[in-house]
């Protein structure tokens, strides 16, 4: 099962369509690290969360890369 | 005499047998406002607007398909569905690579006139005779964007629909088999198109 998603240089929209496709087959209650350094990438991934209903747990800006954990409900 | 009559002068029991069908009035209005309550609220959600992205792709130019593809594929990521609708030149842009199909001679002049799928679309502006598209293929790639093939290939597996207008086809002469293979695939006419639109939240003309 899988539990991250690296999306580092990967540009808009495969991140976020990366996350859906992980999310889709994923057990509820499944923890999804995501990495990516796409600049759209802050705003989407909350954007994507609050649309579809996922919880993000946390944000961090690591050097050179954003990351964030997904939870699905 | 009852015994209950006893215990009431008359005006007291006038009124409470007054009260006693105000009270009845009341609930049976307030009943009937709760019913008409639940029918209104079944009517707002059942109007409700769906959460449907509907695209009409009119442009055979390279640059609108990548809008295209990049708008349905981040919609169905979201969770949307979604349906493009491709027309006239858009049609053309459906097209398979090496297929030989039957055709009349003025089908034969269209076919070599049109771009023969995604791969030899051009820009709609500074396409340089053909350096354009090849330009903006290579930024695309080194900027970790997907192609437009990787993109019609994630729409496949996210669900997108694709309807193609038969009228564009018998126009340019296209024949269904020269067309790309693709799962949730429709012929159509303006019908389909503006039945499966309508409820939906967003429409496009690209």
């Amino acid at each position: 099962m899988q539990t991250s998603v690296d999306a580092r240089g990967k540009s808009c929209p495969l991140p976020i369509v990366l996350i859906a496709k992980a999310m889709r087959d994923a057990a509820s209650g499944t923890r999804l690290t995501v990495q990516a350094d796409d600049r759209a990438f802050p705003e989407d991934v909350k954007a994507w969360c609050r649309k579809t209903g996922h919880e993000l747990l946390s944000f961090d800006n690591k050097p050179g890369f954003y990351q964030a954990v997904i939870k699905k409900p | 005499m009852s015994a209950s009559a006893q215990l009431l002068s008359p005006s007291l029991e006038n009124r409470l047998a007054a009260l006693e069908s105000e009270v009845r009035a009341l609930a049976l209005a307030s009943l009937e406002q709760s019913s008409r309550l639940e029918a209104t609220s079944e009517l707002v959600r059942g109007s409700g607007q769906q959460e449907r992205l509907s695209l009409i792709v009119f442009s055979g130019s390279l640059d609108r398909l990548i809008a295209a593809f990049v708008l349905a594929t981040g919609a169905a990521a979201m969770g949307m569905q979604v349906s493009m609708f491709f027309t006239f030149w858009g049609t053309a842009a459906l097209r398979r690579e090496s297929v030989h199909v039957k055709k009349t001679l003025l089908e034969r002049m269209f076919a070599w006139m049109l771009p023969k799928g995604v791969k030899k679309l051009p820009l709609s502006q500074m396409n340089m005779a053909g350096a354009g598209p090849m330009m903006i293929r290579y930024i695309m790639k080194k900027n970790g964007v997907a192609s437009v093939e990787e993109m019609i290939e994630l729409s496949k597996e996210l669900g997108v629909e694709l309807n193609i207008c038969t009228m564009s086809m018998d126009l340019l002469g296209l024949k269904p088999d020269e067309l790309i293979d693709y799962p949730e695939r429709s012929f159509c006419g303006v019908a389909k198109f503006l039945e499966t639109a309508a409820p939906g939240k967003i429409t496009m003309f690209l």
